[in-house]
């Protein structure tokens, strides 16, 4: 009954199916109860809400599913599935919030990033514990630090935390709106300014999904610079998240190594395409700039001093009695929980799941060359820390082989028009997790809907989980071992 | 300890000692230079393709606060006539001057009145508000911080709270959620207080100008002290800007 497809596969809208609304339940609860995984709920055209479809995702097989359920307009309602299925939970709150769904029977209702949409103008109630020597910390928008804004509401019991409500949308400016209306040039830009620490990741997935529309080809050199990109700004990010745990433990000397470290990555993309974070590398068919013997030896110097000094600085830290202490145990995510909430990326990596789009769903240069599923098996902060620094060994290992290997071929391929009434899924593992961009155009060629998923969609929900009984202390700890981006969800 | 050593060795000596005269590598993309030349007659590629409508034609002109430094003007130019030079000296103290014309070749630096070098010149505390940015910008005013930059060296430091502040620095275009945090924010701040915009956002809306998602009434009701242009501005365009503001040394 559903559309079945490969990552980045172009298809005819016409083949998806629209089933009755029980059918679609059916369908959706069955794929959910056989292991899939749900990363899209949403209408194929923002002005047609009644026709949706639900993606879901098979690591075993490697297949992109695509179920498809048409309401009736005046009925937009369906019986809930996340008291079944946790993982769907957010997804249908963003539904019923950009378009007015009813999930009948849904557990917690809640704005995701319009606040007055779901609730009209009344104010929200956050959830309450009451007892005595209870008491209520709240956070925010603005943190201590030069963050992102977000709102966090803790229940506590003297250090103890019970609860922590996180409520977002502080960033919301409208991405997936203004996507519809730019032209190919805005949505370049649009689609760097996603989450500008992922600025790589979210530009490859959105020019993988406009390039299927338009059955451009990329040469291979095109796409082993795409990927080398990718594997540099997730070392930087990493170096950036170990740095950031090291601090929040009081650890200076790591914390500051790491900071150097991290320059010489972003300093590479600098390099490379004039931008620290690799803003105007991509294009549509391929990459506006190429490695010279110049840049390669700078690209090459810097990564060796990376490889050198972070396995001194690794070593320093996780050999660390007091560090050790602090991670073991901290902010942990059993498997069964994290597979039930639907993690994603290197949070999910951390509690035993083998979640990586690189290799469940190969891109790209990874096709070719393909990475190495790396899990940790206990959940905490120090899995999550420790995943980091391996993921930048095998990184490393990537690059080196890649630059040594450089493939010939044009920089850019023509691009063709978009092809009319389709439909594109494109999966891409950014250094958090797989992002996942949607698009489908209408019989003129023009996109009718373009959907954004940040892994930090899926995973806020499991730091909040991940805190309760934890001390309220922790919290610095296990969020930035999470290390979650408030642009990504707000869009 | 002899692990500890050995790390501080190899740290060896990062910091960047004379961050006023650093040359970036040739693909940075500075501060435009537009040549002394005739346009093609009609051509209008550049304002054309530029994603935010920074440029305006005849004479051609960027406007640095919309601008958002892709090459696309640059690319298209059959003449030539706009090349992004690596210079990031660009910090300005009012909008207009943010407009880069034919006649601009450098930006001179700014320096605040006498009164504010008095009062912020020794030590400058400052309060960022994200408001919409999509972290481009948090990371670089994080980086500022780091062991390459060191911000704090010149007495200018990101504080926790308003109330610690001298001034707040606004990173994003204004969403409208965030209407409310602002002005607390702000007003959390004691008098005298200053303002300073980093990035495209935070300036104009840059990328984001036409959502209805964006409300910057603020940047409207309150004077600017600073404009960094950029998207994201470079740690050293903000480290110099300021530098040169408080005539630091």
């Amino acid at each position: 009954m559903s559309l079945q497809l490969q990552n980045n596969q172009r298809f005819d809208v016409s083949s998806i199916q629209f089933l009755t609304v029980d059918d679609f339940q059916n369908n959706v609860r069955s794929a959910l109860s056989n292991g899939y995984r749900i990363i899209a709920l949403t209408p194929i055209d923002k002005n047609i809400p009644e026709k949706i479809i639900a993606v879901v995702t098979d690591n075993a097989s490697s297949s992109i599913n695509i179920i498809g359920g048409q309401f009736d307009k005046s009925k937009l309602e369906f019986e809930s599935f996340a008291n079944e299925f946790p993982q769907t939970n957010y997804f249908e709150c963003e539904l019923s919030e950009n378009y007015g769904y009813v999930p009948l029977n849904h557990p917690w209702l809640r704005p995701v990033r319009k606040q007055n949409v779901i609730l009209g103008n009344k104010p929200y109630h956050f959830y309450k514990l009451e007892g005595e020597e209870v008491h209520e910390v709240a956070v925010g928008p603005i943190h201590a630090g030069v963050i992102e804004p977000g709102h966090f509401r803790f229940q506590c019991h003297g250090e103890l935390v019970y609860n922590l409500e996180i409520n977002l949308g502080y960033q919301h400016r409208g991405v997936e709106k203004l996507l519809l209306q730019s032209n190919s040039d805005q949505r370049i830009i649009l689609s760097e300014s996603i989450a500008g620490d992922t600025t790589i990741g979210h530009t490859f997935a959105h020019c993988s999904a406009i390039e299927s529309l338009t059955q451009t080809q990329l040469s291979l050199r095109a796409e082993v610079i795409r990927t080398i990109a990718s594997e540099i700004e997730r070392i930087a990010m990493h170096l950036s998240g170990l740095g950031g745990v090291a601090n929040d433990v009081g650890f200076a000397l790591p914390s500051s190594s790491y900071g150097r470290l991290r320059t010489l990555a972003i300093n590479s993309l600098l390099a490379l395409c004039g931008s620290r974070s690799g803003r105007g590398l991509f294009i549509y068919g391929g990459v506006r700039f190429d490695f010279n013997d110049d840049i390669i030896n700078v690209v090459k110097k810097n990564l060796e001093v990376i490889r050198n000094d972070v396995a001194e600085i690794n070593n320093y830290l996780f050999s660390s009695i007091g560090v050790l202490t602090r991670f073991e145990d901290t902010g942990s995510v059993s498997n069964d929980l994290a597979k039930t909430i639907g993690l994603v990326g290197l949070t999910a990596r951390a509690s035993a799941l083998e979640e990586d789009a690189r290799i469940n769903f190969p891109y790209s240069a990874y096709r070719y060359n393909p990475v190495s599923m790396i899990t940790l098996s206990s959940g905490d902060v120090f899995a999550r820390a420790r995943l980091r620094a391996l993921e930048i060994d095998e990184s490393l290992k990537f690059i080196f082989d890649q630059m040594d290997n450089l493939p010939s071929g044009e920089l850019k391929s023509n691009v063709g028009a978009i092809k009319n009434n389709s439909g594109v899924v494109s999966i891409v593992e950014g250094w958090r997790g797989e992002i996942v961009h949607i698009a489908f155009t209408n019989e003129n060629g023009n996109l009718t809907q373009y959907k954004i998923k940040d892994p930090s969609f899926n995973n806020w929900y499991g730091l909040s989980l991940a805190l309760r009984k934890t001390a309220i202390s922790d919290f610095p700890l296990c969020n930035k071992s999470f290390d979650l981006s408030y642009a990504g969800h707000d869009l | 300890m002899n692990d500890a050593i050995k790390i501080r060795l190899l740290q060896g000596d990062p910091i960047i000692h004379d961050v006023r005269s650093v040359k970036l590598p040739p693909l940075f993309r500075g501060l435009p230079r537009i040549e002394d030349k005739e346009c093609q007659a009609g051509c209008t590629k550049c304002s054309e393709v530029c994603p935010t409508n920074a440029i305006n034609l005849n004479p051609v002109q960027i406007d640095l606060g919309l601008c958002v430094f892709c090459p696309l003007c640059e690319e298209v130019c059959p003449e030539k006539i706009i090349h992004f030079t690596n210079e990031y000296h660009t910090v300005v103290d009012s909008r207009e001057k943010l407009i880069i014309t034919k006649q601009v070749k450098s930006i001179s630096p700014e320096i605040a009145s006498q009164k504010i070098r008095k009062y912020f010149g020794k030590s400058l505390k400052l309060r960022e508000i994200s408001a919409g940015g999509c972290n481009g910008c948090e990371l670089e005013l994080n980086a500022l911080s780091n062991v390459n930059f060191d911000l704090g060296r010149y007495g200018i430091e990101f504080v926790a709270s308003p109330r610690h502040a001298d001034g707040i620095v606004i990173t994003g275009p204004l969403t409208q959620n965030m209407t409310n945090a602002i002005e607390l924010c702000y007003e959390a701040v004691p008098n005298p207080k200053i303002i300073i915009l980093f990035g495209a956002c935070a300036i104009s809306g840059g990328i984001f100008q036409n959502s209805d998602s964006i409300q910057s009434n603020f940047l409207e009701e309150n004077k600017i002290d600073l404009y960094i242009p950029g998207c994201p501005p470079h740690p050293l365009t903000f480290i110099n800007g300021l530098l040169d503001w408080l005539d630091k040394k």
